[in-house]
């Protein structure tokens, strides 16, 4: 009995002994859910009280002098430092504080190194971040950083604060996702800094439709192209407003080699990379006499990805010879865009392209080398070491030539299949200091010197806005560019020609700008940058201009402006294509006369031309707009790997002409450049087309089919506010970074869509809104879409959101550059002291 | 009145071992007051669960209270259960279960007392 008893006993133990290893091991997508659960030290332990707080009296071990935070209601620092090292190290340890999960996975992702924490399903993205030089380009401006002293110190001083908070941490403190993916946060370096850098240079200037663009000039007619495919959408309202005259240029543009050296030709097969919609944003700045305070305004939304924890997180740096406020970019020192005691800057990504593709030819019998110029070259190899989590290492070898990285070739491709060797030359790639640009806007007391500044700024290019209380306002379309040839880089290039190398550089100085217009106002809005004057050639990854038509119709009937008035503008929902083809869409449906067609052509007709947040009216016409354009560009483009349509605006323009239609049957009847073998159109459809207005009643039908089936969809699946309300069907969302949707927030109640000011299409939208007034007292409002606190079970984690969907800001809180502060808004304090 | 006094010593010891060893080592004081107290086999499981159970949900509870359920919504959302309090009841499940096997392991292995 005794005997028997024992052995039950060993075999529960061994029981006991299993589970708790069972449940202290992550099973497939599962964490380790005893580790996870525990509540002293796993998930319970992020439950922040609602009313923690967070005063604290610190002794940080690297800190110089004593340094002073005050944290105010929306939990936004205002740090306050005796030096620029001490403010750059609590401005690391404060960003690791709150966001330290964020910054580890948002610089892995930079790098290529996401499947060393979640498994080979990351492998692919790990080694196409890797192949177009991510690291390459962050190594390179690293070199750039720390051989300024300027930025060498403020990231040093930024890499020890955020150290000194991760040798802090215990199991117990990490941050839940760490929790959850089962790793622990690494050291911080220089490095990361750069790569987050470089991560935002992708973001904005990674997109290029140079290889969708190749294929299209071969075989659409030269004039056809051109229509579709115009260099700049003709009656653009640039970034420089027209009839600002440029300075006489130092560089004369370089002579273009003949096409038949510049550009390869390609076969259907060879393609890759399928274009994606770009980003947008919106800035634009008042002067004095346009405002009802005399001061001028300054407006910005950048517009990215919608993500949580936010991309952006509001901080205030005081020291000598610096206060500043705005939106940081955790990951980096200072100030990304926001305010100082003297002036105010705002950014929107500027879209002169700066990424280029070349065909590189290898040498048939020596796998190390490749043709240039008549010579035989060779590649220099750059050995990636990708980690994987619970698998072997992967090991790819990355060619470099004399313009790049060979991104794609036989060993790696994309979803449709690239089996020719290109190479990418992006100035990403290039040894740029953008830290030194911040660095010195933040500190800038006037006009020269943000000029000074913002001429270190060399890619990501971007269009600046610039107020300060002077009364001067200003925008720069500032970046490094490269004194191209007419073409050069619209299309993959010959990459075994001297002629096509990227040429000399154009002295910043030089960059489009413009001080005080006579127009009292400027507004970028990602459109073409200038007019046919500037001097230099370039072409667009992503020029757009329904925003700035808007804007600009907006603005230039502005008097006496206040600052609600730019709130009302920046949460604007005016669909300028609505308004521009609509009232011609519906002649074309006159005919039409079932009772459904009846109901939404009276839906239409009395419609504002607003994608309000509960109109239905522009979920169908948005709806309709999309079969439109699919039934008009469908047949054009359907054996077109790698499908880049016409912009909406372009559409717009050739409806509005009728070319489109033109287009269309002359592309009908003849099918031999389309290569439409195998796929005959109907002689019925070839008729009809024909027929100017058929498209229009054919996607009108096709737009009732698909909201018939997607209501019946939804009322199937749960009960809901009418799904047919604008924002139901687009359901903005601001994402958890790691795509968890319980720390997600979906189907907000915000109107807009990426070609309305205010941007809000489903994942993407104004990321930072901000509105500055600089008078005698900086008058300063804000808002993001989320909230100070990476952390989900923070209360401040996502309590922005709300005031962002109505439209609503927050007044900024900036505090005199001063040792005390008496400021009831104030509600927690850090003393920091050295240790 | 002993099993009451068992029950707390295992939710006083478990709370003071995780604070600085891993979260397991609940298993581990379970099985050694059980072995020391030596119930009999049932009534050791729920000593084990009680105890074990006991530190987990005033943790929870604690957490939970003072956080008023963000993070437990969250977390129930997350593991597909309909609120917040059965997230509560699952961790309290969980970690009990550990302390009463673990328990009942001890009881069985306790070396009787020949004098008794």
């Amino acid at each position: 009995m005794f005997f028997m008893k024992r052995i039950f006993g060993i075999v529960l133990l061994v029981v006991v002994v299993v589970l708790v290893y069972v449940l202290d091991h992550p099973i497939g997508a599962m964490p380790a859910i005893g580790r996870l659960i525990d509540p002293v030290n796993g998930c319970w332990a992020n439950a922040e009280p609602v009313n923690e707080d967070f005063s604290a009296n610190l002794k940080l071990k690297g800190v110089a002098n004593n340094v002073t935070v005050w944290f105010d209601e929306q939990l936004v620092p205002h740090v306050h430092a005796a030096n620029a090292h001490d403010v750059y190290f609590i401005e690391g340890y404060i960003h690791a504080c709150f966001r330290l999960w964020q910054i580890d996975m948002e610089t892995r992702a930079a790098a290529g190194r996401v499947s060393e924490v979640v498994g080979d399903k990351a492998l692919k993205f790990d080694r196409k971040q890797r192949r177009k030089g991510m690291g390459y380009g962050a190594e390179n401006s690293l070199r750039a950083m720390e051989a300024d002293p300027r930025t060498k110190e403020m990231m040093d001083a930024y890499t020890e604060g955020i150290n000194n908070y991760i040798a802090s941490l215990n199991y117990r403190h990490l941050p839940l996702e760490y929790k959850l993916m089962g790793f622990a946060p690494e050291k911080w370096t220089n490095l990361k800094t750069a790569l987050l850098l470089k991560y935002m240079a992708d973001d904005l200037t990674g997109k290029t439709d140079d290889i969708a663009m190749s294929y299209l000039r071969d075989v659409l007619p030269k004039e056809e192209l051109d229509l579709l495919f115009p260099d700049k959408v003709p009656g653009s309202s640039p970034v420089i407003p027209k009839g600002t005259v440029f300075e006489k240029p130092s560089l004369s543009v370089p002579v273009a080699p003949p096409d038949s050296i510049a550009f390869p030709h390609f076969k259907a097969a060879d393609f890759g990379e399928r274009h994606e919609d770009g980003k947008g944003s919106n800035n634009w700045v008042l002067s004095g006499s346009r405002t009802a305070s005399g001061a001028p305004i300054l407006c910005n939304d950048p517009h990215l990805g919608l993500n949580l924890p936010s991309l952006w997180y509001e901080i205030q740096l005081q020291a000598p010879g610096l206060n500043v406020y705005g939106a940081s970019l955790p990951g980096t020192p200072g100030v990304i865009i926001g305010f100082n005691d003297s002036l105010t800057w705002g950014f929107t990504n500027n879209y002169r392209d700066v990424k280029d593709y070349y065909l590189i030819k290898p040498v048939a019998e020596n796998r190390n080398k490749y043709w240039f110029s008549g010579k035989q070259l060779d590649y220099t190899k750059r050995v990636e070491h990708i980690l994987v989590k619970g698998k072997p290492e992967v090991i790819d070898t990355v060619n470099y030539t004399i313009h790049g990285p060979v991104m794609y070739d036989e060993h790696f491709s994309e979803s449709i299949g690239m089996k020719e060797n290109l190479a990418v030359c992006w100035m990403a790639h290039r040894a740029t200091n953008e830290m030194l640009a911040i660095y010195l806007m933040n500190r800038a007391g006037n006009y020269n010197q943000f000029v000074d500044g913002i001429l270190n700024f060399q890619c990501p290019a971007q269009n600046m806005a610039y107020a300060d209380r002077a009364g001067n306002i200003a925008v720069w379309g500032q970046g490094q560019f490269v004194n191209k040839w007419k073409d050069q880089g619209k299309y993959v290039m010959n990459g075994s020609d001297s002629s096509t190398l990227w040429g000399q550089l154009i002295p910043m100085r030089e960059n489009p700008h413009v001080l005080n217009p006579a127009q009292g106002y400027v507004a970028s809005a990602n459109q073409s940058v200038t007019d046919d004057t500037y001097p230099y050639w370039y072409n667009g990854s992503g020029f757009v201009e329904l925003r700035a038509w808007r804007i600009n119709q907006v603005l230039s009937g502005t008097q006496k402006a206040t600052v609600e008035d730019m709130f009302k503008l920046q949460n604007d929902t005016y669909s300028w294509l609505a308004a521009g083809t609509l009232p011609l869409l519906l002649k074309d449906i006159d005919s039409l006369k079932s009772p459904l067609a009846k109901k939404y052509r009276g839906l239409l007709s009395e419609w504002d031309y607003r994608l309000g947040a509960a109109s239905e009216s522009a979920t169908f016409f948005q709806i309709w707009w999309n079969f439109l354009s699919k039934d008009k560009y469908e047949k054009i483009f359907s054996n077109i790997p790698n499908q880049l349509w016409p912009l909406q605006e372009r559409t717009m323009q050739l409806l509005q002409t009728d070319k489109l239609y033109k287009l269309n049957i002359e592309l009908w009847d003849q099918t031999k450049p389309y290569e439409l073998s195998g796929d005959h159109i109907p002689a019925e459809i070839l008729i009809r087309a024909g027929e100017p207005h058929y498209l229009s009643r054919k996607s009108f039908e096709e737009a009732i089919d698909s909201i018939k089936k997607f209501e019946r969809k939804i009322s199937a699946f749960r009960k809901t506010d009418n799904p047919l309300k604008w924002y139901y069907a687009k359901n903005t969302t601001v994402s958890h970074l790691a795509k968890i949707p319980a720390f997600s927030y979906d189907h907000l109640k915000i109107g807009g869509w990426g070609n309305t000011v205010n941007a809000a299409k489903s994942d993407h939208g104004p990321s930072w809104r901000m509105v500055v007034q600089m008078g005698k007292e900086i008058e300063a409002y804000g808002v993001y879409p989320g909230g100070q606190s990476g952390n989900p079970g923070s209360k401040y984690y996502g309590n922005f959101i709300q005031n962002w969907v109505d439209g609503k800001y927050f007044k900024l809180l900036f505090l005199p550059n001063a040792d005390k502060q008496e400021n009831k808004s104030i509600k927690y304090v850090w003393t920091v002291k050295g240790g | 009145m002993k099993f009451f006094l068992g029950v707390i010593l295992i939710a006083v010891l478990s709370a003071l071992a995780e604070y600085f060893l891993p979260w397991w080592t609940i298993a581990v004081v379970a099985f050694l007051v059980s072995l020391m107290l030596g119930f009999k086999p049932g009534k050791s499981f729920l000593l084990g669960f009680l105890g074990v159970g006991l530190c987990w949900f005033s943790f929870a509870m604690l957490h939970d209270y003072s956080n008023e359920h963000i993070l437990s919504t969250r977390m129930a959302v997350l593991f597909k259960l309909p609120n917040y309090g059965l997230f509560i009841l699952v961790t309290v499940f969980v970690g009990g279960l550990v302390g009463g096997l673990a328990s009942w392991a001890g009881a069985l292995l306790k070396t009787p007392n020949p004098s008794r």
